[in-house]
């Protein structure tokens, strides 16, 4: 009786889901993308379609698609014209960029100097409370000459000012986003953006105006999703066609094993690094922190924890950097020599092996796991790491405010040596990005003479002296510089990685197979 | 009944003042600076004051709070500060994805809970019993975080009958709602077994089966609907655990609603925003449990409310 009704109830049930799935599945289209569409998945929504505005990562990936820039950074990381067919520099403070002629926005409207001033009028304007105002304090004017020359004039000599010349061009007029239609202004760009919804997709079909390979994707659609766990899911099942740098190292062995996905592991210069608060008088004291560089074991974690998806650094420029200088003092896993430098500092081991130093560690729930690793590791030299793990905004905000012994960070997309400057110079303490409130004369002095000196030469010698100093002195202990890791679709063919990281080369592969766009003009 | 409406609606104003004034101050006492989220932290100290202006963050916090009160008067909830919109047509943009998650998730969890309820709380402590309680004690204890991704390695990746993620037609409500309705349903089936059991000993039910009802006649025509009342007070209770649910379904599978809002919210330490959100989530808490007194009064003829 009693398994009779369970069974009866077991066939409502059963049934009624059953139901549910057939229902659902019905409607149910697998990726449901048109011919020639690829899908790429972002973590993180861009914040801004408007490439004056967005400067988060996602918003610099996405923008890059559809906007165009005076320069731009090859797969090389050097400069190159990308507006601009021809740069002159005839002054220290002076550039003059020649416009290409014939480029339009998606619009149809022809692309000018005028444009151009405006964009960077626009971003200076208080009124649009852009956050790139900042990156162009350097700059005192932008002219327009005629329809297709730009002078910019710096009120110094700055070395770094093709940096200045990486701002999207928006058409002349385009009003505040605020005004403006949610899928942002056109561009000049290989896309144009046909509608976005924050936190959901950014869809993005060809500019008819732009020239693209035979079989280059006709549109791509972005969609933001946030969990990693699905993002490799994606992959799986062939939804996704391509995710870059979002994967945890774990999910790539299972990835790899899909016969359909390829990974792409190139050397990239995003730099993770540990810093020290130096109003803390223990952390000031160099041989604490030259200790605490020989306590870490970073071979170990590239190797085992980010399954070589990494190289151990030895300052922030990257080996694929012109003024990367490697020749600097190194400071491999010695843990007794970790220990001698400890007591040579004033703390010696007790009795336990433990020593009357203990560091708060602030990191994120993200950053936890490794922060558990330093803590092993310096345990085993006596230094006792109090891990304080809080969200995102909360210990960004304690950063800021100096609210931390020691932390560790990551610097994206380092281009020019000028990097040195803003984070260890000491006139840069927050809101600047020299956050440890570190302060060393001579590297004031030379990271100052690498901004004002335009000569390449010159200042390949300048960084050489500062990534020697940095590395002895030791504001940051370098750990790695990350690989670029795109898991992709074998369909996709010819996709060039950026050592920082852009998708500039989406607009530029190609697609095997069915599914390939016929090519435009 | 009117006017008993009437007061609970009244007394929606002082729970709206509460909930507005904790998470202004929660807000406001966290570290982390809206200005610097905005503006990167590479922002000239002229600019972040500027901005600071602009927003009128650098005036005294409780004229903060009294301006924001008087926009919240008359309906006004301010200007998110990293989407550069009204807040409240943000909300009102997202609020429909989150209260169609979470209706699927309670229906999903009342589809599962009353099956396994009644035939639990028919046969206290035979094999259907420990069957369905244990299936409830396993779907209470899994995180939503952990079977979210199950569902979709078992439905989408393996039988490739759902779509993974995102907002679409009925196929891409399944997994969510799965996801969001098991605990829940777990809860309910417990709470319903207990309360059949409790009616199954009353006077009106040995009546009734004395009168030759079959038990389970007795149960369905008397029985469940005196178990009601209990089952829907803690569908009520429960909204809030729903709610909160959303804010990990949500991220779980891409889905644009307001738990997602609230989340990148927090991180931005977009103020208006999350006190946008906070107050729309506890409004709609205080709505559905107002609903649910009322139902009270439609299944159970005994309840008068006045």
């Amino acid at each position: 009786m009693v398994s009779a009704r369970i069974a009866h109830a077991a066939r409502v049930v059963v049934s009624i889901a059953a139901s549910a799935v057939l229902v659902a599945s019905a409607g149910c289209d697998r990726a449901g993308h048109p011919p020639g569409t690829i899908q790429v998945d972002f973590e993180i929504s861009p914040l801004s379609t408007d490439p004056r505005i967005g400067t988060d990562a996602a918003s610099s990936r996405l923008n890059e698609l559809i906007f165009d820039s005076l320069m731009k950074i090859d797969r090389n990381g050097e400069f190159v014209g990308d507006l601009a067919e021809r740069v002159e520099r005839p002054t220290p403070t002076e550039i003059i960029f020649h416009l290409r002629r014939e480029v339009r926005f998606s619009d149809g409207r022809e692309l000018t100097a005028r444009d151009v001033k405006y964009t960077y009028e626009s971003i200076e304007n208080p009124e649009l409370r852009s956050p790139k105002r900042a990156s162009l304090k350097e700059l005192k004017a932008i002219e327009a000459p005629d329809d297709f020359t730009v002078v910019m004039t710096t009120a110094n000599p700055y070395a770094p000012a093709l940096e200045m010349a990486t701002e999207g061009i928006v058409p002349d007029g385009t009003p505040p986003p605020l005004k403006s239609a949610s899928a942002g202004p056109p561009g000049s760009g290989p896309f144009m953006m046909l509608s976005f919804t924050r936190d959901e997709t950014a869809k993005l079909e060809r500019n008819p105006l732009h020239k693209f390979e035979p079989n280059s994707p006709a549109a791509i659609l972005i969609k933001i999703v946030p969990d990693a766990t699905v993002r490799a899911l994606e992959l799986a099942e062939g939804v996704c066609d391509f995710s870059g740098n979002n994967l945890e190292a774990d999910v790539l062995p299972w990835l790899r094993a899909h016969p359909f996905l390829k990974i792409s592991a190139t050397p990239g210069t995003t730099y993770k690094y540990l810093s020290f608060n130096f109003r803390d008088a223990r952390l000031r004291d160099v041989r604490v922190r030259r200790a605490i560089a020989y306590a870490i074991d970073r071979a170990t974690i590239v190797k085992s924890m980010l399954r070589d998806s990494a190289r151990v650094a030895t300052g922030l420029l990257a080996p694929e950097n012109w003024a990367y200088d490697g020749d600097v003092t190194a400071y491999p896993y010695d843990p007794e020599r970790s220990r001698q430098l400890l007591d040579e500092a004033g703390y010696p081991a007790g009795a336990d092996g433990m020593r009357r130093l203990q560091i708060d560690f602030k990191t994120t729930p993200e950053g936890a796991r490794l922060a558990e690793v330093f803590q092993a590791m310096l345990q085993r030299v006596g230094i006792a790491l109090n891990v304080r793990t809080v969200e995102f905004a909360t210990y960004y905000g304690e950063i800021q405010s100096g609210n931390f012994e020691m932390t560790s960070l990551q610097w994206i997309g380092i281009n020019d040596p000028n990097q040195y400057y803003m984070v260890f110079n000491s006139t840069q303490t927050p809101p600047g990005m020299n956050r440890e409130y570190y302060s060393n004369p001579a590297l004031d002095r030379l990271v100052e003479a690498g901004m004002r000196t335009i000569d390449v030469d010159e200042r390949k010698k300048i960084y050489a002296q500062v990534q020697r100093l940095a590395a002895d002195d030791l504001p940051y202990v370098s750990l790695w510089w990350s690989d670029n890791v795109a898991v992709m679709n074998r369909r996709l063919a010819n996709f060039e990685p950026y050592p920082n990281g852009s998708l500039r080369s989406l607009a530029t592969l190609t697609l095997q197979g069915p599914g390939g766009a016929e090519p435009s003009r | 009944m009117i006017k008993y409406l009437m007061r609970r609606l009244v007394s929606i104003v002082p729970v709206a003042l509460g909930v507005a004034t904790l998470t202004f101050a929660i807000i406001h006492l966290v570290p982390g600076d809206p200005v610097v989220a905005m503006l990167g932290d590479s922002a000239a100290p002229a600019d972040i004051e500027g901005m600071r202006h602009q927003l009128g963050l650098d005036r005294p916090l409780l004229t903060q709070y009294a301006t924001y009160l008087g926009g919240l008067a008359i309906g006004d909830l301010g200007e998110s500060t990293s989407y550069r919109k009204p807040v409240a047509q943000i909300v009102s943009e997202r609020f429909p994805a989150t209260i169609e998650l979470a209706a699927a998730g309670m229906f999903v969890a009342l589809l599962i809970a009353f099956p396994l309820g009644i035939v639990a709380g028919s046969n206290p402590g035979g094999a259907a019993d420990m069957g369905a309680m244990g299936f409830a004690i396993l779907g209470i204890s899994i995180p939503h975080i952990y079977l979210g991704p199950l569902l979709m390695i078992l439905f989408s990746l393996d039988l490739r009958w759902l779509p993974l993620t995102g907002r679409g037609g009925f196929a891409h409500l399944v997994l969510p709602a799965m996801t969001l309705g098991t605990a829940l349903a777990a809860i309910i089936a417990r709470m319903l077994r207990h309360s059949l059991i409790v009616v199954r000993a009353s006077d009106y039910m040995r009546t009734a089966i004395g009168k030759g009802l079959s038990p389970r006649a007795a149960i369905v025509r008397h029985g469940l609907k005196n178990a009601m009342t209990s089952v829907i007070t803690i569908i009520g209770l429960q909204m809030g655990s729903l709610l909160s649910g959303t804010l990990i379904t949500e991220m779980i599978f891409s889905w644009p609603g307001l738990g997602r809002l609230l989340i990148g919210a927090i991180g931005a330490r977009d103020y208006p925003l999350v006190e946008g959100c906070v107050l729309t989530f506890a409004m709609t808490y205080v709505v559905v449990n107002l609903a649910t007194d009322v139902v009270y009064a439609l299944v159970d003829p005994r309840v008068r409310i006045s």
